[in-house]
């Protein structure tokens, strides 16, 4: 089964990633946020939803986000840094508790932002070699902005 | 000047520790060239033409001259010797090596220096007026508000991989806009409202490239303490809605005329409903901090115009035409502002070599506080040099090669490294610059013609502001050959404009002549204290571009 970083640590990756909307959806998957939009009634329990970049955080305004274990955010390339606020989002507008996980094409070296921004699981494509990917899964020491974890600027912690 | 703490310090150095690591990685190609390319461009680092080019920020232009002489030390022992001050107030440097990068940041971070976000899809370093904090028409210094953005701009966790580069400016009075505030993505005025509270009429969408555009006010005033959270709404509307699919439209100013600037201002303002008033509301007593970082230095109360500056006025033509053109007036008495020029004919403009750097930071040390600042136009400014001073700063000028006394005429070019360092170009600029410095050699006949902005760029990115120069050129690739392409009537002040292309592009050996041409229009149209750019928006394109195409029989 193939692994993931979660809060940390590589762990077993229990949920997939429904990628085609087409395939069945089961208690595991992590299906596409409009699908199980347009067909919550049938579609029965899943592990949770995932955003497209693109989709906007928007969508999900009438949704009680609480139902799902997980949230995840695709990064088409990573230099599409629209994930970047739709995590943001999710924690401070949408008050979303659960796992936010990374998908795609995002690379090691985004980490610091990514944890920033509120992502705590991190599902790297396979060519990753996720003990090193370890190794940069801290921010800097220091942030001048607030952020999901310290929502106080440093004008507050000076 | 803003001085660190140790939590400033901490960051330059796990900054500098990471690169090292990352720089380390690519080498052991475990990093791709694709993605090291974001990463080191978000640290200064362009490949370029012939070598890597390293970008350091200067934010808003200021400078001690410690930290110059470590930028002139650092230019001979990793580079060829001399820097390149852009347009944005940073320093390129041509010639580094790779391999070297992160042990250059690590020196510049001992002086508290670093390269973080002068390049990338992020937000760049934050520039103002060259004369902030010493004239007198300032609303307020605006030095303070530009370090609160630099502070909140860098390693901003959602803001780093942006559509494409975000640019802020800062600009603090209603008499000039030095910092060309309209085309930049944030033009941000500090104002005081009726009631004489501090806070900034913010303009957005404005930018050069190959969709040159003025900006547009998105309101009129916003309190100071809301700046932050204004700025994070604004970036997170475009974060997500601007365009990703083409990198020519993908900067705000393409969103902000798509969606139409209503339309724009209402997202902004939805998304700005949940963030006013929350943490990032800036408190008093960091405004006060931030300030005591930029008190007025130690002047002496001296009077204006004293006997030995008069003197010197009436008798020496060379020194008076100096004091005219390279100093301006400062606010306290008895002090003058002067612009050290680095517009040198068979220099290219901008470029310092590293003799010239330590000799400019003996001056700082000497006239001017150790303080010193880069200008927009690429020059060097002492801030508070005493007027009972001038004539023996003058005389140290002359001899270090930066007293051309040209400041804003025709030969004070701003100009990009073109197409003889840089990736992108199409056509080389220096040589231009360089064929306009020895055509109009004549100080007269510049004195005579006066105030124009010339501006030069190797390409459409238009590093060389050509746009809004008075006088733009652009380096344009004809079937391998380089050509230029002239405008007119571009401005970058408050009464910022686009220019108008005159017509077809021009080989490169005709374009002083061309210049000539247009110059001869002027001064035959004129009115009597009319400047090129009046005489231009008085009679329009059609005599300039008539003269231009004029065949000779």
């Amino acid at each position: 089964m193939p692994k993931l970083i979660n809060n940390g640590a590589i762990v077993e990756n229990t949920f997939q990633w429904l990628q085609d909307a087409e395939l069945t959806a089961d208690a595991n998957s992590i299906v596409p946020a409009q699908h199980w939009l347009a067909n919550q009634d049938t579609i029965g329990p899943v592990a949770g939803i995932w955003l497209e970049a693109g989709d906007g955080t928007e969508i999900l305004a009438d949704t009680d986000l609480s139902q799902f274990s997980v949230i995840g955010i695709n990064f088409p390339a990573f230099m599409d840094g629209r994930g970047f606020s739709y995590a943001r989002l999710l924690r401070e507008r949408f008050n979303y508790k659960g796992e936010v996980r990374a998908l795609g094409n995002f690379i090691p070296d985004q980490l610091g932002y990514l944890l920033r921004v509120g992502f705590s699981s991190f599902q790297f494509n396979e060519d990753v070699n996720l003990e090193k990917a370890l190794e940069l899964h801290k921010p800097f020491s220091i942030a001048y902005q607030g952020d999901v974890a310290e929502p106080k600027p440093i004008f507050l912690r000076r | 000047m803003y001085q660190y703490d140790a939590i400033d310090q901490q960051l330059v150095e796990e900054r500098v520790a990471q690169f090292r690591d990352q720089t380390r990685r690519y080498l052991n190609e475990e990093l791709s060239e694709e993605q090291f390319l974001p990463l080191r461009l978000q640290n200064g680092l362009y490949v370029q033409r012939y070598a890597p080019m390293l970008r350091i920020a200067i934010p808003y232009g200021m400078l001690s001259s410690d930290q110059l002489r470590v930028l002139a030390d650092i230019s001979n022992r990793y580079d060829k010797g001399y820097g390149h001050f852009s347009t944005r107030q940073n320093l390129q440097l041509n010639w580094p090596k790779l391999e070297d990068v992160p042990d250059i940041l690590a020196e510049l971070a001992k002086v508290q220096m670093h390269a973080v976000q002068t390049s990338g899809n992020c937000i760049r370093n934050t520039t103002t007026d060259q004369y902030a904090g010493v004239i007198s028409d300032e609303v307020v210094d605006p030095r303070p508000y530009c370090e609160l953005i630099r502070q909140w701009s860098t390693f901003h966790p959602e803001f780093a991989f942006l559509p494409r580069k975000f640019k802020i400016a800062v600009n603090a009075t209603e008499s000039a806009d030095r910092a060309a505030t309209q085309v930049h993505d944030i033009g941000l005025h500090i104002k005081k409202n009726d009631a004489g509270e501090v806070g900034f009429k913010v303009i957005v969408g404005g930018g050069l490239g190959r969709t040159p555009m003025v900006g547009v006010t998105i309101t009129e005033f916003l309190p100071r303490e809301d700046i932050l959270t204004y700025l994070d709404a604004i970036i997170r509307v475009y974060n997500q809605h601007g365009r990703r699919d083409n990198k020519y439209k993908a900067r705000i100013k393409i969103l902000v005329k798509a969606l139409g600037i209503e339309e724009f201002r209402s997202r902004v303002e939805a998304e700005w409903a949940h963030l006013r008033g929350k943490e990032s509301t800036v408190p008093m007593n960091e405004f006060n901090r931030l300030q005591g970082f930029f008190t007025e230095p130690s002047y002496l109360e001296l009077a204006d115009k004293p006997n030995s500056l008069a003197s010197k006025l009436a008798d020496s033509a060379g020194f008076a035409r100096w004091y005219e053109r390279n100093t301006f007036e400062h606010k306290k008495a008895g002090y003058r502002i002067v612009t050290l020029t680095l517009k040198k004919p068979g220099q290219a403009p901008g470029d310092a070599t590293a003799e010239q750097m330590h000799k400019a930071a003996d001056l700082a040390d000497k006239f001017s506080f150790s303080e010193l600042r880069v200008s927009h136009e690429q020059n060097l400014v002492l801030a508070d040099v005493r007027q009972d001073q001038l004539v023996e700063l003058w005389e140290a000028a002359k001899i270090a090669g930066f007293a051309t006394p040209t400041l804003g005429l025709l030969t004070d070019m701003i100009c990009c490294p073109g197409g003889d360092f840089c990736a992108l170009a199409n056509a080389k600029s220096i040589p231009i610059a360089a064929q306009i410095q020895d055509t109009f050699d004549n100080l007269d006949y510049l004195y005579d013609i006066g105030e124009i902005d010339l501006n030069i760029s190797g390409c459409m990115n238009a590093c060389g502001h050509h746009h809004v120069g008075n006088l733009g050129i652009l380096g344009v690739d004809k079937k391998g050959q380089e050509f230029y392409q002239i405008s007119i009537g571009g401005a970058s002040g408050h009464d910022a404009s686009i220019g108008k292309i005159l017509g077809p592009s021009f080989a490169q050996e005709e374009i002083s002549s061309v210049i000539q041409k247009l110059m001869n229009v002027y001064v035959e149209t004129r009115h009597e204290d009319e400047r090129f750019i009046d005489t231009y928006r008085r009679v329009g394109i059609t005599p300039f571009k008539e003269a231009a195409y004029a065949k000779t029989n």
